[in-house]
């Protein structure tokens, strides 16, 4: 049994629903806001994910960072160095995903080359009927990224776990090699003759 | 000295900012290389140790993975209080083997040394291995 920690850096232009999928997320379904509160800065939530099949779990620490540009510079001081990460965008407006590859940028140059886990994540998905950004689409970017892609809604309470739970079982694996590779590479065979 | 089991002589891990319980702090004092305290995720990473009595120390030694910067601090307190800083150090990284440092203190007294691992080469560390020279 092992309780791993990472950090998870949660960005995406302003209003897509970042606050609100996180806090769906953490609150187990019982908070969703109707108004808008845009985010200043940089509010963290910290929520534990069991991983399936195991007694292990995964404490994730989600730096849920303002969208809007004004703040960017001050929020990218409070990362410090990234686990994991969660770009969202909504799939009823084209230029929030046009803008992922740049919040993906702004992530992977605090990482020290360090491997960084991620996944995409196209929200409102009850807005389909304004949709302007095809499932197949984002998933393509998402695969050459390296990322995994999940669609939600955190306002019909859909699916909001499921991008959190890929991130922890990302990191999990990461945990389960290194720790073999670090097992091996300790091995004295001289010891054992 | 350096290659003795700090635990052989009543050194004890107080603390440690990780715990996988199959890799459990107490395996770095054990004298034994193959067995390693793993951290579990987000730098700093730290560890404390205690010695029995007050011990002067003049070398400690270090076989890890993947640490980059360390910092070392002493105590001279009964209780693990009152640290100050010793030393400082950027590891080189390795590949296909543990790295070994040894850092040189102008022989301080310590009842506590604790560790600060700054930053890694990896998402995860390991340390296999302290040892001290009086
Ligand atoms: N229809 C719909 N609206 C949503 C959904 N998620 C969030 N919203 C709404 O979208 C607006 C913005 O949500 P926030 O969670 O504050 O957006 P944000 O990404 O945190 O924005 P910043 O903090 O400014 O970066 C709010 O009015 C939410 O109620 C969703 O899944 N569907
Ligand atoms: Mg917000």
């Amino acid at each position: 049994m092992v309780k791993l920690r990472a950090r998870c850096i949660l960005v995406g232009d302003a209003a897509v629903g970042k606050s609100a999928l996180s806090q769906m997320f953490c609150s187990d379904g019982s908070h969703f806001q109707k108004n808008y509160t845009m985010t200043a800065g940089v509010e963290l939530l910290v929520k534990s994910m069991s991983i399936p099949e195991t007694n292990d779990s995964v404490e994730l620490y989600i730096f849920d960072t303002a969208g809007r540009e004004t703040f960017a510079e001050t929020c990218e001081k409070m990362w410090g160095q990234p686990s994991v990460v969660c770009v969202v965008f909504e799939i009823s407006s084209l230029d929030s995903f046009n803008s992922c590859s740049r919040w993906l940028e702004r992530v992977r140059a605090h990482c020290n080359g360090l491997q960084l886990p991620g996944v995409l994540v196209g929200n409102k998905s009850d807005l389909a009927s304004r949709r302007e950004v095809e499932t197949a689409v984002a998933q393509e970017w998402a695969r050459e990224q390296g990322l995994q892609y999940h669609e939600t809604s955190a306002k019909e309470m859909e699916n909001c776990d499921a991008p959190f739970l890929s991130l922890a079982q990302a990191f999990h694996a990461m945990y389960q090699d290194r720790r073999q590779i670090i097992q091996r590479l300790s091995w004295d065979p001289t010891d054992h003759q | 000295m350096l290659n003795t089991a700090l635990n052989s002589f009543g050194a004890q891990v107080l603390f440690a900012t990780s715990s996988d319980e199959n890799y459990p702090p107490e395996r770095m004092i054990d004298g034994n290389m193959e067995t390693f305290w793993l951290s579990t995720g987000i730098f700093p990473q730290e560890f404390i140790i205690r010695f029995p009595d007050n011990m002067k120390i003049s070398v400690i030694s270090i076989h890890s993975f993947n640490i980059k910067r360390l910092r070392i601090e002493q105590s001279t307190n009964e209780e693990a209080e009152d640290f100050k800083v010793m030393a400082e150090k950027e590891f080189e990284q390795t590949e296909g083997s543990l790295q070994t440092n040894e850092i040189s203190l102008d022989c301080s007294n310590a009842t506590h040394l604790r560790f600060l691992i700054l930053s890694g080469y990896d998402h995860f560390v390991s340390v296999h291995k302290v040892g001290i020279q009086a």
